[in-house]
């Protein structure tokens, strides 16, 4: 029941009771008596009406709830007498609740949110997998081939639909609009259960080339660009320059995350959120391609009652069918695998997230252990008013509920400002959640986050709030009461479990600042590793042909040999140069090397990484030829190409690979490759690994339609920014330049998950270690005040002031010593947790790990050093004469 | 805590809300009306406690076998809070009335034994 209820029915009793009360004394007064006389044998005949009120309150069952807020008025009226203390508390539990929330509702927006699709757990991604290219892929996407025979075969999917994700320009030419698309085939609706609010989904049909000019756009475009017009069904839109029909708009509440794919790398803008649906059409090539083609997003969903097993099963057997019947060419072990769909997009986000998990939950602990540490010595110092209490008759559990009633008190507010601290935290963490879930809008607390904050607000009552309850109930009166009050020092039993107390503080501080020095010098070492590129005065540009104007390799490679010329002549250009893929942006496409005279099967020849450059492209960004040389414009339509050193050492090992010949696609329709050169190696998918095997050819030979430009200035490459873009509009209007940024950004980009996990575990250590040292000096401060006589007489025996600072110190570092070793057990324990996030760093260093029992002990012994002094400067005549 | 005076009697466990209901079948009334009709038709043998009276009434609302409400008195320009008995109150009276009766019927069976018949 709400107060404002009780207080409205209580004033009503009051009222009910005083007109009836009234009416008596009329009745007394009638009856004869004077009116005093009256009103005195009314209130004789009403007894007590306090009482009256209590007895109906019981029968109301308000009693619980009265007692609960008499406690609460009386617990407020304690703490306020004590601010110091009582800030201290709620400040210490308000930042580990609203951390442990912040982080939580980051976790369970991530890993534990259903999607927003009708059953979701039904929904599966599936995989493929070929054993010869193990090494270099643990799984691949689905190849459209093997996608339309488990289409025709299976029997464990509802529907199944393969899609790939990109972005294209859009709107009339003379706008340079870039949207976020998905080609799907037409099954995309039926697995994720989803129908366009306006008009229809695509056909079959539609899915076929030649017919495939329709589009279904998202709810946001649809506003955002044609301001929801309700007659868009009608009209025609630009893509890539083809005019497509709009056919349909998706409901509001349509959002798809983001889905990687082999042929999305090579673009950098994953994260453009999805605006347009249109039909993956494949080409009769295409769907006769076994094994080359290993290129799209599988989703489905699964039967009610399949399981994910019994799937995997049924379509391991289908891929078994397929590899039976490869030609001899192409000969390759495959398999499929099938996963849940949220989990697939967890992907690898889900370890960091864990360790900031259980590291924020650590410095919760460390917060409540500090509370129960401060609790205790006030509950020492109530241990008189408990004794009083107890020989008066209360009952024990009365004695614990009068104990835990100021924690209570504590840990809501505690919790209350949590909350606030974490809604005002969660909105900020929303550029850390990973690309493929950051589709849902905008992050935000949540009556689920709300929950875990209120859960924790419990925990921490019943955590911090335990040991002392069980103390003070455990209070003997008598005990208490026949002692000289000044006389009692803490007990043993009490002392070690403060003891105890620190030293668990201390190990998960230990190890919270163990693992955040790990990261930190992952982080370093990460950042000091030699890419191999240089990226000073280095700008990264993006640009996306229309394939309508574009519509093959030689225009699109005309475009940027004019882009390339005009740029290389605006003032302030070193270089300008064309890469099909940005440094640190993603791979490239894989490709199989089929070296002149080699005649294996396509699965048993080395898979390399292919990408396509222009000549300049090695001196732009600084990457070091080891022989040879690069090709030039004069070279142009010749094909030729560069090899890394990797894959020099692969394909041609211990010879000379210059003036060799290899060939990428059917030799017997290709003009093989002459190698001109051979490049260092350098790390530009990934700094924390070396670069695959790496081939590059002339981009005359092969040119996407989206493309990266490498442009090394003279000057501020900020100031670049206008002219790249005019220039490219210079040519054509109706290209989108997406991005133009420093190259040295995209590498930082690179790395900014683990600065980000690294800034969080760093926050986390250095409040838990500000906790440990106040925990520290709280215990030692409490310890020395009660030994003050003790001290006094040690000094009046002649004991020396250094002799005192000894002992306290030694007294306040055992436990710290024991805590901290603890702390690295726990830290080892968990190695192999943490040890996938680190660059160059052993989870076992020696060095960080002494370290951080070297920060520890320091913070240690700075928090007894004060308390110390404190028992040195003890006056031993003064502490003597208390007694 | 109540003084009792010879003549007057302590009420049985539950006796007293069933005179209540019994009370409210002559029509709504508040709180002292029905201690007062309580105590007159008894002719002052059961002594209404204002300490009983009141939770008693309140537990009744709670249970749904009384209604309560704020009215104007007929006789004076005043607002008392009267009670009025529900359906369930009805109810609830009948059941309280017949396992009285019993009650009443058994305890006099052992106190005052019929003659046995022959």
């Amino acid at each position: 029941m709400k107060g404002w209820q009780i207080r409205k029915r209580d004033a009503d009793l009051e009222r009910e009771l005083q007109s009836d009360l009234e009416l008596e004394e009329e009745e007394q007064r009638a009856n004869g008596l004077s009116a005093e006389e009256a009103h005195r044998a009314a209130r004789r005949a009403f007894g007590n009406t306090t009482l009256i009120r209590e007895h109906i309150h019981e029968a109301w069952g308000w009693a619980p709830v009265e007692r609960i807020l008499q406690d609460a008025r009386y617990a407020i009226r304690q703490l306020w007498r004590a601010p110091g203390f009582s800030i201290v508390v709620m400040l210490t539990l308000a930042l580990g609740i609203g951390a442990t929330t912040a982080i939580f509702t980051l976790v369970y927006d991530v890993m534990l949110r259903p999607l927003p699709f009708a059953q979701p757990d039904r929904i599966v991604t599936i995989e493929e997998k070929v054993a010869e290219w193990s090494n270099l892929y643990p799984a691949l996407p689905v190849s459209a081939n093997h996608f339309t025979f488990w289409q025709q075969h299976n029997r464990s999917f509802d529907s199944m639909a393969v899609m790939q994700q990109g972005s294209v320009p859009f709107g009339a030419s003379g706008r340079s609009l870039q949207v976020g698309a998905l080609w799907a085939t037409p099954g995309i609706f039926s697995v994720l259960r989803v129908q366009p609010e306006l008009g229809r989904q695509f056909t079959v049909d539609e899915a076929q080339q030649g017919h495939e000019h329709v589009a279904v756009l998202t709810y946001d475009l649809w506003h955002e660009q044609f301001a929801g017009d309700p007659h868009i069904l009608s009209k025609t839109i630009l893509v890539n320059g083809f005019p497509y029909s709009v056919i349909g708009v998706m409901p509001k509440s349509f959002h798809m995350p983001s889905i990687q794919t082999m042929a999305t790398i090579g673009s950098t803008n994953h994260e453009l959120p999805i605006g347009i649906l249109v039909p993956l059409a494949f080409s009769k090539e295409r769907l006769a391609e076994e094994m080359g083609d290993l290129n799209y997003f599988g989703l489905a969903r699964l039967k009610t009652g399949t399981s994910i097993a019994v799937a995997n099963a049924e379509l391991n057997a289908l891929q078994h069918t397929i590899a039976a019947n490869l030609p001899a060419d192409e000969k390759a072990t495959l398999s499929a695998q099938i996963m849940p769909f949220q989990e697939k997009l967890v992907g690898n986000s889900r370890q960091p997230l864990m360790i900031l998990l259980g590291a924020v939950m650590g410095l919760l602990l460390v917060g409540c252990v500090n509370v129960t540490n401060l609790l205790l010595s006030r509950a020492v110092s109530q241990k008189r008013q408990m004794a009083v209490a107890a020989a008066l008759g209360a009952s024990r559990a009365e004695l614990v509920r009068m104990a835990i009633r100021e924690t209570a008190v504590l840990a809501v507010m505690g919790g209350g400002l949590g909350v606030l601290l974490a809604a005002s935290i969660v909105p900020g963490m929303q550029r850390y959640l990973p690309p493929a879930l950051n589709f849902r809008g905008p992050l935000h607390l949540d009556w689920v986050g709300v929950g875990c904050a209120l859960f924790l607000a419990v925990l921490a009552t019943l955590a911090a709030g335990a040991a002392p309850a069980f103390m003070i109930s455990r209070t003997a009166p008598q005990e208490v009461l026949h002692s000289d009050s000044r006389l009692t020092s803490e007990s043993l039993g009490s002392r070690r479990a403060r003891r105890f107390l620190v030293g668990t503080e201390v190990a998960v501080s230990v190890a919270l600042v163990l693992m955040t020095a790990m990261l930190t010098a992952s982080l370093v070492k990460l950042m000091d590793v030699d890419s191999g590129f240089t990226t000073e005065r280095t700008i990264a540009a993006t640009v996306n042909l229309p394939s309508e104007s574009y519509r093959d390799d030689q225009h699109r490679a005309a475009f940027y040999r004019e882009v390339l010329e005009r740029i290389n002549g605006l003032p302030g250009v070193e270089h300008a140069a064309f890469t099909s893929t940005l440094p640190l942006t993603a791979g490239g496409w894989g490709l199989m090397a089929r070296v002149t005279g080699d005649s294996r099967p396509v699965t048993q020849l080395p898979l390399e990484t292919v990408r396509s450059v222009s000549p300049q492209y090695f001196s732009g960004i600084g990457l070091r030829m080891i022989a040879g040389k690069s090709f030039g414009e004069d070279d142009w339509g010749k094909n030729l190409a560069l090899v890394s050193e990797k894959t020099a050492k692969t394909l041609w090992p211990g010879k000379d690979p210059l003036g060799r010949q290899f060939n990428l696609e059917d030799p017997a329709t290709e003009k093989p490759f002459t190698v001109v050169g051979v490049v260092a190696d350098a790390r530009t998918v990934s700094l924390a690994k070396p670069d695959p095997m790496l081939i590059y050819v002339p981009y005359w030979y092969r040119c996407e339609s989206m493309g990266g430009l490498i442009i090394r200035t003279h000057q501020d490459p900020s100031e670049m920014a206008d002219a790249i873009r005019q220039t490219i509009w210079s040519i054509d209007r109706g290209v989108p330049v997406p991005t133009v940024r420093a190259l040295g950004g995209i590498v930082a980009d690179s790395i900014a998950n683990r600065r980000f996990e690294m800034d969080l575990l760093l926050l986390f250590a250095v409040s838990a270690l500000f906790l440990a040292g106040l925990g520290i000096y709280g215990v030692l401060t409490y310890s020395v005040s009660q030994r003050y006589r003790e001290m006094g007489l040690r000094l009046a025996l002649g004991a020396q002031r250094t002799n005192l600072y000894w002992l306290i110190l030694t007294d306040g570092l055992l436990p710290v010593g024991l805590g901290a070793v603890a702390g690295i057990a726990v830290a080892f324990g968990s190695a192999r947790m943490v040890s996938g996030l680190l660059f160059q760093v052993s989870p076992y260093d020696p060095v960080l790990s002494v370290g951080a029992v070297g920060v520890l002990l320091a913070v240690g012994t700075i928090a007894c050093l004060l308390p110390a002094r404190r028992a040195a400067a003890v006056e031993p005549m003064q502490a003597l004469r208390t007694e | 805590m109540a003084k009792q005076t010879p003549q007057r009697a302590n009420l049985l466990q539950g006796t007293l809300d069933m005179l209540i209901l019994r009370t409210l079948l002559y029509g709504p009334a508040h709180g002292h009306q029905i201690g007062k009709h309580i105590q007159r038709t008894t002719n002052d043998f059961l002594q209404m406690q204002h300490g009983s009276l009141y939770p008693a009434l309140h537990r009744l609302e709670e249970r749904g076998w009384v209604s309560a409400k704020w009215e104007t008195a007929p006789d004076r320009n005043r607002e008392y809070k009267y009670y009025r008995l529900t359906d369930k109150g009805k109810k609830q009276l009948s059941v309280e009335e017949s396992q009285w009766k019993q009650m009443a019927e058994a305890v006099a069976r052992v106190m005052w034994p019929a003659p046995e018949e022959s």
